[in-house]
């Protein structure tokens, strides 16, 4: 296991070469003004364009650019962001962290659900749970996020109150911007208010979290177990459970133990790219939800046509789904092990 | 644990979260009572008074610091005392009897946010630093143009003119007065002070890198970069709320009341500014209590609101000092890669930078652009076609005056001609910008897109929004082909749409690089006009003009509203303010 993954780590530096070229070369397509803010920290310098084409080279051959831009991606510097603001590696930190905890909220229920209902679907094809959660899928599937999330919004804010909009309360929100009140540790507002040892703050911004994770539940979970519904169905079909059937196990041991273990090959490779996915920001859902996370921001960047966020966030989103892909090849190897001696 | 506890327990966790939480449905009670919540989708441009220039920014400022002398109430024409204690007038001896000098005694026992006292060095500095600033297309030519009778302190070449002795000459710290001096007498100075004289802390403005007040480093800070100000991100000044925080992340503005404020306290404690760009978001919170105005709603969605009985609509409020929109085309587009240009030439693909150089691609543009549809869909048929640049109901407007009206005859015609034919030859691809979150600017550059499309199919128009202030920003970098803006008036005169609307000195003519010696001498001749009758018969010629060069198209004079909740008290309505003015208002 520690070769197999440390080979694949191996690859890391090269993936990372293979995307950085990419981005690279779609960044050429733009014009030296318009690349100028990729060099830049402060939006003052920008009034010195010919002076910022001159010193970075952007005038240079493109391997010579190549070098000068990725020696400062290394560094973690990535030019300013106008729609932000702030330079871009400070927006990627200061968004990401919301992102982050909407999406492991999310993945939660999307999982456990996905997997459950897929499960129980197969396993009672053609039964009332298979029927309802065919209908789930459908329906999850269906309806766009900004119909579900308005929806939500109508229903359990507009109508009920209980879940509002944005990422805390007025009065929480105020309480954690003082920095004699509250320290953010992980800026991941649950764990630092629990960190804090603020309850309520915690409570709050779990009711703040509810319909965001609620959309995001129903429109990915959908997916999830119509795939893990078909891959059950065919290894349920497999001799191996038969026989395990006919050696007398019982129905939950061949279910769980046999049969879901290896259907799961390909709903570990939907899952991760659903975590990357959601990491990467799910523009429509925080913005409904007037949620600050990375997605409102990156996808806000490319209406402002801002080269320098949509090149950082395209390269942060690049690093994820690297990230993304590793956990899913390691957690292959774990459930099977042919895999890793091939 | 069993599964079934597995799906319970979340379940349970967010149950207790909402149950045990503050702010549920409450009926009536009123939610946050010391703290106002606005929700609009602009953002803060600048919280610099020598740079902000726009109503999201103003709306901020003038809540934070405070002018010599203010509006009386909802009235444009009558003013009150504030860090002057007096209004200046003959009768009190305060304006010289020739009309040019002007001394405001300035209050004593006036602190600003930091605690110092407020002192007529500050004043004068403050009003030497508005004019000494001057950014290309800002605010400064306002008193520019009363005190030196310049409409810019740079000359043509970019150098300038301004002299630190003129400066010290025309504006005085003498004891505890300022005394300001104009080159002539201007009938609308005093109207000019309430938005134009805020009073900023010279010490902090030091401190924070901004000029030092000597003649040795005035250039720097002539036309300076807005994120080089001292209070861009900053502020002390001596008004009714001190910035708290400005929350960039969080995109809300937070304002906390000033305990040591001159008059009494305000009755809020705090006012948090926040911006939510989706509109249904915004209504949801206005009508759960969670905010208690929105600043961002237009008139087609104001029916979402009707019928709540804890929401007010104060409709029909008078707007006559204002023209909102219009669509402006820059006459020598900043092409350097800029995408909005297309390729940057006329090859059916782009536009060249003088694209809109051309007086008849400006006009095909006005008749091509529906403003009956713009007006019903888009406001609900509570609007009135704009005649011009100078409003409904103000001084110098011509009910007679010529304007366009959507002609497809007419708009093939001009296309057919502009630049030698080559444009209905080759067509051409470009971008309408308006600032994001603001549907009815969207909706007119739709209405317009599609009925130019029609026109030839070799026609391509893209629209996009852009954030407030990087639209701001563009805009004054000459970088947006056509973009949507408004006015509101700085002081009511149609001198302020004139000059910003059509002299090359002005806002807008700046950002669209127009210029006319013809029309620039007739906005300064009519200025200093003081016969009414020929004064209004050159505001006549210069709206007429104004339709025949067609440097940008007025297309409506909209009528006032405002949402708010039931609970929300005290506020009134002004309709040259560029926003809330919170002191006033209160919770119950």
């Amino acid at each position: 296991m520690t070769v197999f993954i440390a080979r694949r780590l191996l690859l890391l530096p090269l993936v990372g070469i293979g995307v950085t070229l990419l981005i690279f070369s779609l960044l050429q397509l733009l014009s030296p003004e318009q690349r100028a803010a990729l060099y830049v920290t402060d939006p003052r310098q920008l009034l010195a364009l010919d002076s910022i084409i001159r010193t970075h080279g952007l005038d240079k051959p493109v391997t010579v650019q190549y070098v000068q831009w990725l020696w400062r991606v290394v560094r973690g510097d990535l030019g300013w962001s106008e729609t932000a603001k702030m330079t871009v590696a400070r927006a990627i930190t200061t968004f990401f962290p919301a992102t982050l905890e909407l999406t492991l909220y999310a993945f939660v229920p999307i999982i456990a659900l996905g997997i459950w209902l897929g499960t129980k679907s197969a396993v009672h094809k053609d039964k009332i749970i298979d029927h309802f959660s065919r209908l789930f899928a459908i329906g999850g599937q269906s309806f766009p996020t900004f119909v579900w999330g308005l929806l939500l919004l109508m229903v359990f804010y507009g109508a009920l109150r209980l879940f509002p909009p944005g990422r805390l309360s007025l009065e929480a929100n105020l309480y954690v911007l003082d920095p004699e009140m509250f320290r953010p540790y992980t800026r991941l507002l649950t764990v630092d208010a629990l960190l804090n040892g603020q309850v309520w703050i915690f409570l709050d911004a779990l009711r703040h979290l509810a319909l965001p994770v609620i959309t995001l539940s129903l429109v990915s979970c959908a997916t999830l177990v119509r795939v893990t519904r078909s891959s059950m169905l065919e290894t349920l079909r497999q001799d191996y459970v038969r026989t395990a059937r006919a050696k007398g196990l019982e129905e939950p041991k061949v279910i769980n133990k046999h049969a879901r273990k290896n259907a799961m090959i390909p709903v570990i490779t939907l899952s991760a790219l659903l975590f990357v996915g959601l990491l990467n920001g799910v523009v429509i859902t925080e913005t409904i939800y007037n949620y600050p996370g990375i997605g409102r921001w990156g996808a806000g960047a490319a209406l402002q046509l801002d080269a320098a966020a949509v090149a950082g966030f395209a390269l942060f989103s690049a690093l994820l789904l690297v990230l993304g892909n590793l956990t899913a090849d390691v957690l292959y190897a774990w459930i099977d092990p042919r895999i890793r001696l091939r | 644990m069993s599964k079934t506890r597995w799906f319970i327990l979340p379940v349970l966790v967010l149950a207790l979260a909402f149950a045990f939480q503050p702010g549920m449905a409450t009926g009536q009670a009123v939610k946050n009572p010391d703290t106002y919540v606005s929700v609009s989708f602009g953002d803060t441009d600048s919280l610099d008074p020598g740079w902000a220039y726009d109503t999201a920014s103003l709306t901020v400022i003038f809540n934070v610091y405070e002018p010599l002398i203010f509006y009386e109430g909802g009235r444009m024409d009558r003013f009150v005392p504030f860090l002057s204690t007096a209004v200046p007038t003959l009768q009190n001896g305060l304006l010289s009897k020739d009309g040019k000098v002007y001394t405001f005694p300035i209050r004593q026992g006036v602190k600003f946010h930091d605690g110092t006292p407020l002192t007529a060095e500050d004043a004068a500095y403050s009003l030497q630093r508005f004019l000494l600033s001057d950014r290309d297309g800002g605010p400064s030519s306002l008193l520019l143009e009363p005190i030196f009778g310049l409409t810019s302190s740079r000359d043509d070449k970019g150098n300038l003119i301004l002299k630190f002795a003129d400066l010290q000459r025309a504006i005085q710290a003498k004891g505890n007065n300022v005394v300001i001096t104009l080159k002539e007498p201007f009938g609308p100075f005093l109207s000019l002070m309430p938005l134009w004289s805020f009073v900023v802390s010279k010490k902090t403005a030091i401190a924070n890198g901004d000029w030092n007040g000597t003649a040795a480093t005035m250039a720097k800070y002539n036309n300076p970069k807005k994120e080089s100000m001292g209070f861009f991100e900053k502020a002390n000044g001596t008004g009714p709320f001190k910035l708290e925080r400005w929350d960039r992340a969080g995109r809300q503005i937070i304002l906390a009341r000033n305990g040591s404020y001159w008059r009494a306290p305000a009755r809020l404690q705090r006012v948090v500014l926040r911006q939510v760009d989706e509109p249904a978001t915004r209504i949801l919170m206005v009508k759960a209590g969670d905010a208690d105005s929105d600043g961002g709603v237009s008139r087609r969605e104001l029916p979402q609101y009707e019928g709540d009985p804890n929401v007010k609509i104060l409709d029909d409020l008078p707007t006559g000092v204002s023209t909102n929109p219009a669509f402006f085309f820059t006459v020598d587009i900043d092409c350097r890669g800029n995408p909005d240009c297309g390729s940057g030439r006329l090859d059916g693909n782009g536009i060249p930078s003088n694209f809109f150089s051309d007086v008849k691609v400006r006009q095909a543009f006005g008749y091509s652009f529906d403003f009956n549809t713009f007006l019903q869909d888009g406001y609900r048929g509570k609007a009135t076609l704009a005649k011009g640049m100078i409003p409904l109901g103000m001084f110098g407007f011509n009910p007679k005056q010529e304007y366009f009206t959507f002609d497809r005859a007419k708009a093939t015609a001009a296309f057919r001609e502009a630049h030698g034919g080559q444009v209905w030859e080759r067509g051409f691809k470009m971008t309408i910008l308006y600032n994001a979150g603001n549907v009815t600017r969207e909706l007119g550059s739709r209405i317009l897109k599609d009925s130019i499309e029609a026109l030839n199919p070799k026609f391509k128009i893209d629209i996009r929004g852009v954030t407030w202030s990087s639209f701001l920003a563009a805009m004054d970098a000459g970088k947006l082909p056509i973009f949507w803006i408004g006015w509101i008036a700085d002081f009511p005169d149609p001198h302020n749409f004139a000059f910003h609307f059509f002299h090359s000195d002005g806002t807008f003519p700046h950002s669209q690089k127009f210029k006319n010696g013809e029309i620039d001498a007739l906005v300064t001749l009519a200025v200093k006009e003081t016969d009414v009758r020929k004064r209004q018969a050159l505001y006549f010629q210069i709206n007429q003009k104004y339709f025949e060069l067609a440097p940008s198209i007025a297309t409506v004079n909209a009528i006032g509203f405002r949402v708010q909740r039931t609970w929300v008290r005290g506020w009134y309505y002004n309709p040259i303010y560029p926003g809330t003015y919170y002191y006033t208002i209160w919770k119950g």
